[in-house]
């Protein structure tokens, strides 16, 4: 089987991102909010995977800021580049068929 | 920015210290985005567990990500480093090659210097072991031994030593249960085994009872005789094992390893009586453990006390001798120490050498990089980025260099080994241990520094602008680093005359040492010890009688042209006595040594000694044994004005009253008991009824070694149970009593040549560098006329400059230098200017041909592409 491309945290930040361009602390609490409040980035988990995935060219730093009302000029903003869209699509793809490979073997109980 | 004027301060004071954890690069990036959001996150919380919980999971966070982010700018820089290094592989071959002969040069010696000085002695609390020694006050090194009385009452006073043990230690013929050989053993006293703090495997050890002067006939063995004579027989104590002509009671089997002293194999009491034994025979040597605290100066103290008080209560014996703690280790190897640390110098100065060399290829290299790291510089890596980057770089050559250069020490050390033709103690072991390993390491790394630093600052500052602009030919190839990489080949060439130098005095000395004159002819001589059953052939006429057919047989020998007997070999005998000339009694303190040596007629004519006055001794001479032989100097010395012969002497203390001995004849000056530095003067006596020499020497007119077989195959047709051990050639045995030398020369030489090798290659190096950088200049001139020859010579001078300037420092130093070698040195004084006139020659040709060989190159540059150069 092939092994997971992104690793979890990674594969929210991406998600997070899908929708509209975030600076740190809104991704933070959008992966929050989105699981529930399962999963609680800390800042240092957050940017040393924004590093990563700056340098892996998935996502990339704004330089002008999308949200003029709410703007702090100290924030820097990421957005999902298309590299970073499909690798987060390819993932999801992946967790998809692994889903119903355990659906078919019955492991997990179909949906009705 | 309001919203974070409005957080709260005191938490992040709480937060922002940990950021110290991350790498520079990753703080200075993110270390405002991290304190945002830390700051968001906790406005977020009401509660003290909520905001205990924020700022828990933060600070974990960074404790948990730092050392990942060092993990990936670590990787990053040296996945970088492997691309760069495997672009030019040519030259990163080059430096590791350099560093590997330089740190794996360094790493042998160590080793050698780990074996002999360092590795802990194979005993319990080794460093409480000391050796006991007696020595005249007139030199210190006249003994390293102890009388057995001495001893004995050392042992009954001592207050600091825990206990005292004595040994002699011999080879000894072993018969019977398989075949005859002849076997390093010892006799010991019964401390000897609690010195050593080592149990036996089987049995017990030699205790005080067996040791008595008519002590039972015992032997401890070996674990190895045990294996090999008795394959590991389990009942084997009480058997009767037949050493020489006893038949002594095994009683204890020592564990595997033990072999103390050297390679003793068993292990015999002394069985001596303090009564009977004279004070002044020292040919005991003592080890004694100092109790725990006790220092080696406070030992010392005591047994220097103790042997005043004992020569005051014996004061016939008094001859001012005083008595000193050594530590084991120096006691036994303090020899080599000088020796070691020399070569320890001198291969420093090869790694040094070896550092520059690498230094000047990444100087010659950074000015290619230069573009690339101004790229660098542009796209916003930072100064401390790219110094990290270029060590990071440079640390790979230094490690990969390092665990090359080990590899080659580890194959180097066999054949190190076969330099040393002795046998060594058999607890000395050179294997690479991890005191070796993290001296590797260590070296490697400081090597790294060494050669690093000044390239990867150099090309870290280089200008940006500049370098851009200058099209790649710029930075390094600036006038302060042409002075670097200048100074950097002067000093590779001033190390190389040093190390040159120091080995042009030793081979000197060696060659000195090697074709001295030794007053006889040494080549073509055969020696072998020879033992017989002394109870079939005892001292006297069936001595005499074996001894006679011995001769005749062997004197029949296709071959051989002269045969004898003496009581040791030349070179390879210490035996020492103090004697009184008739008419000049002396006191016991005042009596100097002789090389006592007892010899069969045809000796003299065996060994080339020319007679100089008198006659020689004849087979008449066993029975009428009181007359003597004296060397030219002897003679000198004891009757400076009236001819020898006719005059008389006698062995031992005065008190001994030993007989008279009339000098019949005088021989030339032989060297027999020191071949490096003077020897003691010599008294031969003829063999009687009193000794039996039992060295067989022979002349032969071919390769003396040839003989062997033939020689073996008719003494045991004689008799099967003669032992015949210590088969050399006269050569042989200088070779090995010179070993020291011959080993320092060798690994002095090799040092040198490879330093005199790299700090060639840096030379050629630097000028085809500069005859590159002028390539263009080069152009311009020939194209205005100039010949290919002044074109050469201006190439030529430029090296010779750097050679010269390098020479004259090398030569300054080497000349301040060498005065630490001369207790190295043999008749060759540090100052020696045919040494310093060879060494100034062979630097002159190597440096015209490392600076001439560019020069081809310049000269064959066509002014058209060299004016398009740019």
């Amino acid at each position: 089987m092939r092994p997971f491309l992104l690793s979890r945290d990674t594969f929210h930040i991406l998600v997070a991102l899908a929708d509209r361009d975030r600076h740190g602390y809104s991704i933070m609490q959008e992966v929050s909010e989105r699981t529930g409040g399962e999963i609680r980035l800390s800042p240092s988990t957050l940017y040393s995977a924004v590093k990563r995935l700056l340098e892996q060219g998935f996502i990339e730093e704004l330089e002008e800021r999308p949200d003029p009302e709410h703007d702090d000029e100290r924030r820097r903003y990421y957005r999902l580049t298309k590299a970073g869209k499909r690798a987060a699509m390819e993932e999801a793809r992946h967790l998809e068929k692994l889903l119903s490979d355990a659906r078919a073997s019955g492991l997990v109980r179909k949906r009705a | 920015m309001s919203r974070f004027h409005t957080s709260p301060a005191g938490i992040l004071r709480l937060y922002q210290p940990f950021l110290w954890l991350y790498p520079a690069e990753f703080r200075d990036e993110y270390r405002r985005e991290l304190c945002l959001a830390f700051v968001d996150r906790w406005r977020e919380e009401r509660s003290i567990a909520g905001l205990l919980f924020v700022w828990f999971h933060a600070v974990f966070g960074i404790l948990y990500q730092a050392p990942m982010e060092h993990y990936h700018m670590i990787v990053h820089d040296l996945r970088y480093a492997f691309r760069i290094l495997r672009k030019d592989l040519s030259m990163t071959a080059a430096a590791i090659l350099i560093l590997a002969l330089g740190i794996g040069s360094t790493t042998l010696v160590f080793s050698l210097a780990n074996g002999l000085l360092l590795r802990p002695l194979p005993y319990p609390q080794p460093e409480r072991i000391i050796a006991v020694t007696e020595s005249s006050p007139k030199d210190p090194n006249e003994t390293s031994q102890i009388s057995f009385p001495n001893y004995y009452d050392i042992r009954a006073r001592t207050r600091l030593l825990d206990d005292i043990g004595v040994y002699a230690s011999a080879q000894w013929p072993i018969r019977g249960e398989g075949s005859a050989e002849r076997v390093p053993g010892a006799r010991v006293s019964d401390g000897i085994f609690r010195v050593m703090g080592l149990d036996p495997l089987l049995g017990r050890t030699i205790s005080r009872e067996d040791d008595l002067p008519n002590g039972p006939k015992v032997v401890v063995i070996s674990e190895e005789l045990w294996q090999r004579r008795y394959g590991r027989d389990p009942h084997i104590l009480g058997k009767t094992i037949q050493i020489d002509e006893d038949r002594s009671t095994i009683i204890g089997v020592m564990p595997a390893g033990f072999h103390f002293p050297d390679r003793a194999e068993f292990w015999i009491p002394l069985h001596m009586d303090p009564a009977k034994a004279p004070r002044t025979d020292y040919f005991l040597r003592a080890v004694a453990r100092l109790k725990p605290g006790v220092s080696v100066e406070q030992a010392t103290g005591e047994l220097q006390s103790l042997l005043e008080q004992i020569h005051r209560e014996n004061p016939a014996v008094n001859n001012n001798w005083t008595a000193h703690a050594i530590p084991i280790r120096d006691f036994v190897a303090g020899t080599y120490r000088k020796a070691v640390i020399t070569l320890l110098v001198a291969v420093a100065l090869l790694l040094l050498i070896a550092c520059a060399n690498v230094c000047n290829l990444l100087l010659v290299k950074a000015s290619a990089r230069v573009r690339e790291i101004a790229v660098r510089t542009a796209l916003g890596a930072t100064r401390r980025r790219l110094l990290r980057q270029l060590i990071t770089e440079s640390l790979l050559l230094g490690l990969a260099g390092g665990a090359l250069g080990v590899l080659l020490a580890y194959a180097g050390i066999p054949a190190l080994l076969s330099l040393i033709p002795v046998n060594l103690p058999l607890w000395m072991n050179f294997s690479p241990d991890s005191r070796v390993l993290g001296f590797a390491v260590a070296v490697s790394l400081l090597t790294t520094l060494a050669f690093g630093i000044i390239p990867a600052f150099g090309s870290a500052h280089a200008d940006l602008t500049d370098s851009l602009k200058e099209g790649g030919h710029g930075g390094t190839s600036g006038a302060r680093s042409k002075f670097v990489r200048h100074s950097l080949v002067i000093g590779e060439v001033a190390l190389s005359v040093i190390l040159l130098a120091g080995a042009g005095l030793m081979i000197r000395s060696f060659l000195a040492l090697r074709t001295q004159d030794l007053g006889f002819h040494p080549e073509n001589v055969l020696s072998t010890s020879l033992d017989w059953p002394e109870t079939r052939y005892h001292d006297g006429p069936p001595a005499r009688a074996l001894l006679a057919r011995l001769t005749a047989e062997v004197s029949s020998l296709p071959g051989v042209i002269s045969t004898s007997f003496s009581s040791g070999a030349p070179l390879d005998d210490g035996w020492g006595r103090i004697f009184t000339i008739e008419g000049h009694p002396r006191d016991l303190k005042d009596m100097t040594f002789i090389n006592h040596i007892v010899v069969t007629p045809n000796y003299f004519h065996t060994l080339d000694v020319p007679l100089l006055q008198g006659r020689d001794f004849t087979e008449v001479d066993f029975d009428t044994p009181h007359i003597v032989i004296v060397s030219e100097t002897f003679a000198k010395k004891n009757w400076p004005n009236e001819s020898p012969l006719g005059e008389r002497l006698r062995f031992g203390p005065p008190k001994n009253n030993e007989p008279w001995h009339t000098v019949v004849g005088v021989v030339a000056d032989a060297k027999h008991g020191a071949y490096k530095g003077e020897d003691r003067p010599s008294v031969y006596l003829p063999y009687s009824t009193d000794i039996t020499p039992n060295v067989l020497l022979v002349r032969t007119t071919g390769d003396p070694l040839q003989l062997q077989q033939s020689l073996r195959s008719r003494i045991a047709a004689i008799d099967p149970d003669i032992v015949v051990s210590r088969v050399f050639s006269l050569e042989q045995i200088i070779a090995r009593v010179s070993w020291q030398d011959r080993f320092l020369t060798v690994l002095f030489s090799a040092f040198a040549a490879l330093a005199l090798l790299l700090a060639a290659v840096g030379l050629y190096a630097t000028i085809s560098y500069s005859v590159s950088l002028g390539t263009h200049e080069i152009g311009i001139r020939m194209a205005l006329g100039a010949s290919v020859s002044r074109v050469r010579a201006m190439i030529l001078r430029e090296g010779m400059t750097l050679a010269g300037a390098g020479l004259l420092i090398g030569l300054v130093v080497a000349f301040a230098l060498a005065r630490l070698l001369k207790t190295q040195l043999y008749e060759i004084s540090p100052n020696d200017p045919a040494t310093y006139i060879a060494v100034l020659i062979v630097l002159i040709v190597v440096a015209a041909l490392a600076a001439f060989l560019p020069t081809r190159r310049a000269t064959r540059v066509d002014p058209v592409v060299a004016l398009r150069h740019e």
